[in-house]
């Protein structure tokens, strides 16, 4: 089975001889992200001082109360056994049981208080997380998978959520008992304590040894969860591609692959960290042997230094002091592997917010004018150039203004610029005359609605989904709105009507459905600032039609910009602008751009034929 | 038996479990010798003032506690690899299953919940399995061993540390069972947690510009604290389980140094063996205390065994894939029949479909037309049985398509969705899901017909440009032709479009249309644009789940008045100023 030493049962190495060299420049980097993490964590902690400080104090009682329990049964033996002596005895042993009571108590309250500081700590730590990734720009997100963050959210701060679950009250009973311990061995016999320690040092050897492995080791291995996790996320979405392609064996190859990674890192990290206690172990029993051996020795010098009474007492506190330590260690791998899980959560928290303007904008009511000063824009301007490129434009409050082009031309990337989800690369946005970056994006966005392309409904009810628009709107509200946006209709057709759960997959409304809802959200919201991309692309003409009434309507006395493919929809507009390859090329109203006779006028032609 | 579906994956790793067991063993061994040995150095080296006797046993107690070493690191290697091994196996077979299962079947479990049970819960499982293999057995032998021992010191005394002993597994037993109860609610709760970030991730821009992302963090709190209430409440009740056994141990305790007086006296025991008693009640107490530990593992582990078995064991309706059986070389000529076929989303019992029968010739391009909502999807679906139909059946080149192999149906079938969906690799990857082996002028050819290959000329790296979750920004025309030229490199013989064009502009439209002209396939478009439709061969018109026409514009223009509508709110489109012109224009061109 095992074939090969550097290779068993097949599984290669992950670290690499480099990982390991000192002062490589990743590793020094690692180092300070480590404490920084560790940090982070325990000013979460550290926040409920109180009830740490309880918990410390039971901590301290019962490791006293675990001690004296056997000191006490030592002195019933000596008093009451030996002599045979029964009077007192049930006095002696009221006193033992409300000793022992007290231990199991002690115990208790301590466990019960500590997981709540551990799950306070996770909670925050998780919505600290969450509120973060709220505050971060798209672009940020663009570029990420979505299983991969998520693995950040749930398996790294389960980590971590193991580790303050139990190592915290280890750590502080096991030094307590390793310097009680060490006490009495050096009231004992000095000697033999020097004698004992020298395994301390090997000890610190064979730590250092493994926690250098396994600390880049649980690291490779959130890694290679996130990654998997990543994976799964996104073939579960497209699981109807992956059927309708027959691609399932592509899947599981891939699938196969990210969790063979998985399993290789964790591999050896457990066999790394599964070294600790076995080495524990060893030195114990080395310890030991050294007691029993040298200390028998230095019996038979006979200079009365140690005795045989010192040895057997010795040994047993030998155990004693090698216990705690193996404890440490222990914990020393599972607060390891907290701070993989850590560091990857702060990883997050580091990466920086959108910029904002300053409150002073705060409360301004938007009039709705929007102009783009030579504005140019790229998703990554270095390498793919810009998407939009010198586009100028002013569009008056209350007007609309249309958006035509070819797929690619920039359109989309116009109207995400307008709701600030990117900040442009050059030129400015200017909204009633105020640079875009001076406008607080809460006064930016709470007046601006926005019907993306791809329609994204909630797990939730119908209701609950238009009421996204606004938050307080009443029932009523939500019906008009519906009635308005031409959605009324099939939700009255529904099972529970506006009451109906809609599932994460949302297969039981169609697409152009999917559509009417989110046009219902905007007419919820009132906004002053009208943006809509595409929003009717998956609905019937005869429907669109219907609504196109009531969204003339909404347009009226708000600034809109519409992006679509069919004319009608683009023929009402004040403005329509034609985009080609991120330029603007031409603009003015329909019969303007019919007498131009330019691309407006093709697309025309086009159209009819 | 949830736990033993689950282990029964185990099984192919008995070895090293095995191996890693008797390791464990001879550890453990070595530790109860050590004791035995310190005393013969006691009695033949130190009281004989035997030197070298003294060095010997020393020696050999050295010699042991690196001989525990080595078992001890062997026993890592074996342990982990059964552990993780275990846990990759398990990994695969759910994810296998869950490939496997049928669109309904998939629906019934949430994808955040799908992700917990292979990561989160496989993780438990594999937890209890390398605790096992390190610990598990070491507890009960402590504490059997040390019972057998004091019953060997002094029966009569040791019968009192038994008065605890059945007390001590009810109760362990009733924990273990409210345990397994409060832990899976505890997944349940991290189910809930994923979800709520999954559809954060999904709906970033939506967020964002109705600006609740403060609504959102109250949301997410609601469902973290609620999992961290119910964290904390499954940790709480396992806390009980130490100080209860500590109780009822020390108590035993008690009730022997009660009685042991009255039997030294009459002489049935003597000191000593009280004081050894003692002493192996500590370590029965030491040995206890592991089992809190393998309880709170053992609950996450059965909590979580329930959850994989069920998905494990949902093979109610199995996608069965017969690969061997594809005649090669047999071409499929893609001609097409519904009959009589309805259909409802299963747990909703609103028809979709309702006897819906059309036939298509091989090579024919069909148009679907319909309101929102009439049902125009779901049919295309149920052509790869992405969904299976509830009643009536669907012929493919006169045979019912559940008599097909499935893999072989799927491979003929080229289906555009409504919705893009591009997976996370370079294009050229993802061109290649249509076909594998597809040679990179064959993904080229495509890209071109979809009218994709210039804008992919125009990315930095070209066919190597990464797309999907990882990817570069796509504009949503972009994507449907992508997905398009995916489907065209399978070379289908029958070609699906779920409205894909609707973001194309009227000119990359009709080159796209005109490229597929020379396709072989028969194609069923889905659209809302009646120009679309009239370059059908015929077309197909839903209402409400039922055929309301079929045949071809003029036909249609002739006879259904919902068509007309449709016709005419496209005609208005056209028609800016002048209408009554355009109406001409529409009139010739259907006369034509």
């Amino acid at each position: 089975m095992v074939n090969n030493a550097r290779k068993p049962f097949g599984y290669e190495p992950i670290i690499k001889r480099e990982d390991l060299k000192k002062g490589t420049k990743r590793k020094r980097e690692e180092v300070g992200d480590w404490k920084q993490a560790m940090l982070n964590v325990w000013r979460l902690v550290d926040e409920q001082r109180g009830l740490l400080i309880t918990v410390l104090l039971l901590v301290f009682a019962s490791s006293g109360l675990t001690l004296l329990g056997p000191f006490l049964i030592g002195k019933t033996i000596d008093n009451f056994i030996i002599p045979m002596k029964t009077d007192g005895l049930a006095m002696q042993i009221g006193w033992l049981l409300a000793i022992y009571t007290g231990t199991s108590l002690t115990m208790y309250f301590q466990n019960f208080w500590m997981v709540g500081i551990a799950q306070n700590t996770v909670y925050k730590l998780r919505s600290g997380l969450f509120n973060h990734l709220q505050k971060l720009p798209v672009s940020f997100f663009d570029k990420r998978q979505h299983g991969e963050l998520m693995s950040r959210m749930t398996n790294d701060i389960e980590n971590i959520s193991q580790t303050l679950n139990s190592s915290f009250i280890q750590v502080f009973s096991s030094i307590l008992t390793l310097g009680g311990t060490l006490a009495v061995m050096l009231y004992l016999s000095p000697l033999l304590t020097v004698l004992t320690m020298t395994i301390v040092p090997i000890m610190f050897i064979a730590m250092r040894w493994i926690t250098r492995r396994t600390g880049i080791l649980f690291k490779e291995q959130q890694r290679a969860i996130g990654e998997l996790n990543g994976m799964i996320e996104e073939t579960m979405s497209g699981q109807r591609i992956v059927k309708a392609f027959s691609q399932e064996e592509r899947m599981k190859e891939e699938f196969a692959l990210k969790s063979d990674r998985l399993r290789r890192t964790g591999f050896w990290a457990l066999t790394y960290s599964g070294f600790i206690p076995k080495v524990m172990n060893m030195l114990n029993n080395a310890a030991f042997a050294i007691v029993a051996g040298i200390g028998g020795l230095l019996v038979l010098r006979g200079d009365g230094i140690v005795t045989i009474g010192t040895i057997v007492v010795f040994a047993e506190y030998a155990r004693q002091f090698t216990r705690p330590l193996n404890d440490l260690a222990n914990q020393f791998n599972t607060v390891l592997s907290a701070i993989a899980g850590a560091e990857r959560v702060f990883s997050i928290m580091g990466e920086d917010a959108e910029r904002d303007a300053a409150e002073a904008n705060g409360d301004i009511q938007l009039k709705g004018n929007v102009e783009f000063r030579n504005v140019s824009f790229g998703y990554a301007p270095d390498t793919d150039g810009y998407t939009v490129e010198d586009v100028s434009l002013n569009v008056k409050a209350g007007e609309t203004a249309a958006l035509l082009g070819a797929t690619g031309a920039g359109k989309t990337t116009i109207v995400q610029l307008i709701a600030r989800f990117y900040e442009v690369d050059k030129g400015t946005i200017l909204i009633d005359g105020i640079p875009i970056d001076e406008l607080p994006r809460a006064t930016l966005r709470s007046q601006t609605a926005f019907v993306l392309q791809d329609p994204f409904l909630f797990e939730s009810t119908v209701r609950e989904n238009i009421r996204y628009g606004k938050l307080d709107a009443t029932d009523d509200e939500i019906e008009e709105a519906a009635k308005k946006a031409n959605a009324h209709e099939f939700i009255s057709r529904l099972e529970e009507g506006y009451d109906t759960l809609l599932t994460a997959d949302g297969s039981e409304i169609s697409q152009g459905q999917k559509q009417l809802l989110s046009i219902a959200r905007a007419f919820v919201a009132d906004p002053v600032l009208l943006l809509l991309d595409e929003a009717t692309s998956s609905i019937d003409t005869v429907t669109e039609l219907e609504i196109q009434a009531a969204l003339e309507k909404l347009m009226e006395g708000r600034t809109s910009f519409v992006i679509a493919h069919r004319l009608n929809t683009v023929k009402k507009a004040d403005t329509i602008y034609v985009m080609d390859q991120g330029k603007l090329i031409e603009s003015g109203s329909q019969s303007d751009l019919i007498a131009q006779k330019g691309m407006y006028y093709t697309m025309l032609q086009q159209s009819k034929l | 038996m949830p736990m033993k579906t689950v282990f029964s994956y185990a099984k192919p790793y008995k070895w090293p479990i095995v191996i890693a067991l008797i390791l464990m063993l001879t550890e453990l061994s070595v530790e109860l010798i050590q004791p035995l040995l310190i005393a013969k150095i006691i009695d033949d080296g130190i009281t004989a003032g035997n030197r070298e006797t003294i060095i010997l046993y020393g020696s050999i107690m050295m010699g042991l506690a690196l001989l525990a070493l080595v078992s001890g690191v062997i026993n890592s290697f074996f342990a982990a690899h059964a552990a993780q091994s275990f846990g990759y196996d398990l990994r695969q077979a759910l994810f296998r299953q869950i490939q496997a299962f049928s669109m309904s079947t998939f629906l019934r479990f949430p994808t955040s919940s799908l992700i917990t049970r292979l990561t989160s819960d496989v993780t438990m499982a594999q937890n209890i399995l390398f605790m096992g293999l390190r610990i598990l057995l070491r507890a009960p032998l402590v504490v059997i061993g040390s019972l057998v021992m004091a019953m060997l010191v002094n029966v009569k005394l040791a019968s009192f540390l038994l008065i605890g002993i059945p007390f001590l597994f009810v109760f362990l037993f009733v924990m273990a069972r409210k345990g397994v109860g409060y832990f899976s609610e505890v997944q349940r709760r991290l189910d809930r947690v994923n979800r709520v970030i999954q559809e954060n991730l999904q709906a970033v821009r939506l967020i964002k510009a109705y600006l609740r992302g403060v609504y959102e963090g109250s949301r997410f709190s609601k469902v973290a604290d609620l999992l961290r209430k119910d964290t904390v409440k499954a940790f709480r009740m396992m806390e009980l389980i130490m100080p209860i056994l500590l109780l009822i141990m020390n108590g035993s305790l008690m009730i022997v140094l009660w009685f042991g007086v009255g039997v030294v006296r009459t002489g049935d025991a003597q000191v000593g063996e009280i004081v050894a008693i003692v002493n192996y009640a500590f370590r029965i107490t030491g040995g206890f205390s592991m089992f809190s530990f393998l309880i709170v593992a053992f609950s996450r582990a059965q909590a979580s065994s329930v959850r994989m078995e069920e998905v494990l064991l949902a093979d109610d309706d199995r996608e069965i894939m017969v690969p061997g059986e594809t005649e090669n070389g047999n071409e499929k000529r893609g001609a097409l029949e519904f009959n009589n076929v309805s259909f409802n989303y299963p747990g909703h019992p609103e028809q979709v479909l309702s006897n819906v029968s059309f036939t298509i010739n091989p090579g024919e391009k069909i148009a679907v037309m319909g309101a929102t909502g009439s049902g125009k999807s779901t049919m295309l679906n149920l052509i790869p049985r992405i969904f299976t139909a509830t009643s009536g059946e669907i012929l493919l080149d006169g045979k019912n398509i559940e008599d097909w192999p499935l893999e072989e149906l799927r491979n003929t079938i080229g289906l555009v969705p409504q919705q893009s969906v591009l997976f996370t690799g370079t294009i050229r990857e993802n061109l290649a899901w249509g076909d594998p082996e597809a040679r990179p002028d064959e993904l080229e050819a495509a890209a071109e017909k979809a009218q994709i290959h210039a804008s992919i000329q125009r990315f930095p790296a070209n066919y190597e440009t990464r797309v999907g979750q990882k990817g570069v920004n796509l504009s949503g025309g972009q994507k449907q032709r992508l997905s398009i030229a995916r489907a065209l490199v399978r070379k289908p013989a029958i070609l699906l479009l779920d409205d894909s064009t609707s973001a194309l502009d009227v000119k990359t439209e009709n080159a796209l249309w005109e490229a597929l002209e020379g396709e072989r396939a028969t194609m069923i478009v889905i659209t809302q644009k009646i120009h679309t439709a009239q370059g059908a061969d015929r077309i197909l018109l839903l209402d409400e789940g039922e055929v309301a026409a079929y045949g071809n514009h003029e036909q249609l223009m002739d006879q259904s008045e919902l068509y007309r509508k449709i016709a005419e709110s496209q005609l208005d489109e056209e028609v800016a100023d002048d209408g009554e012109q355009r109406k001409e224009t529409l009139r010739l061109r259907t006369d034509h």
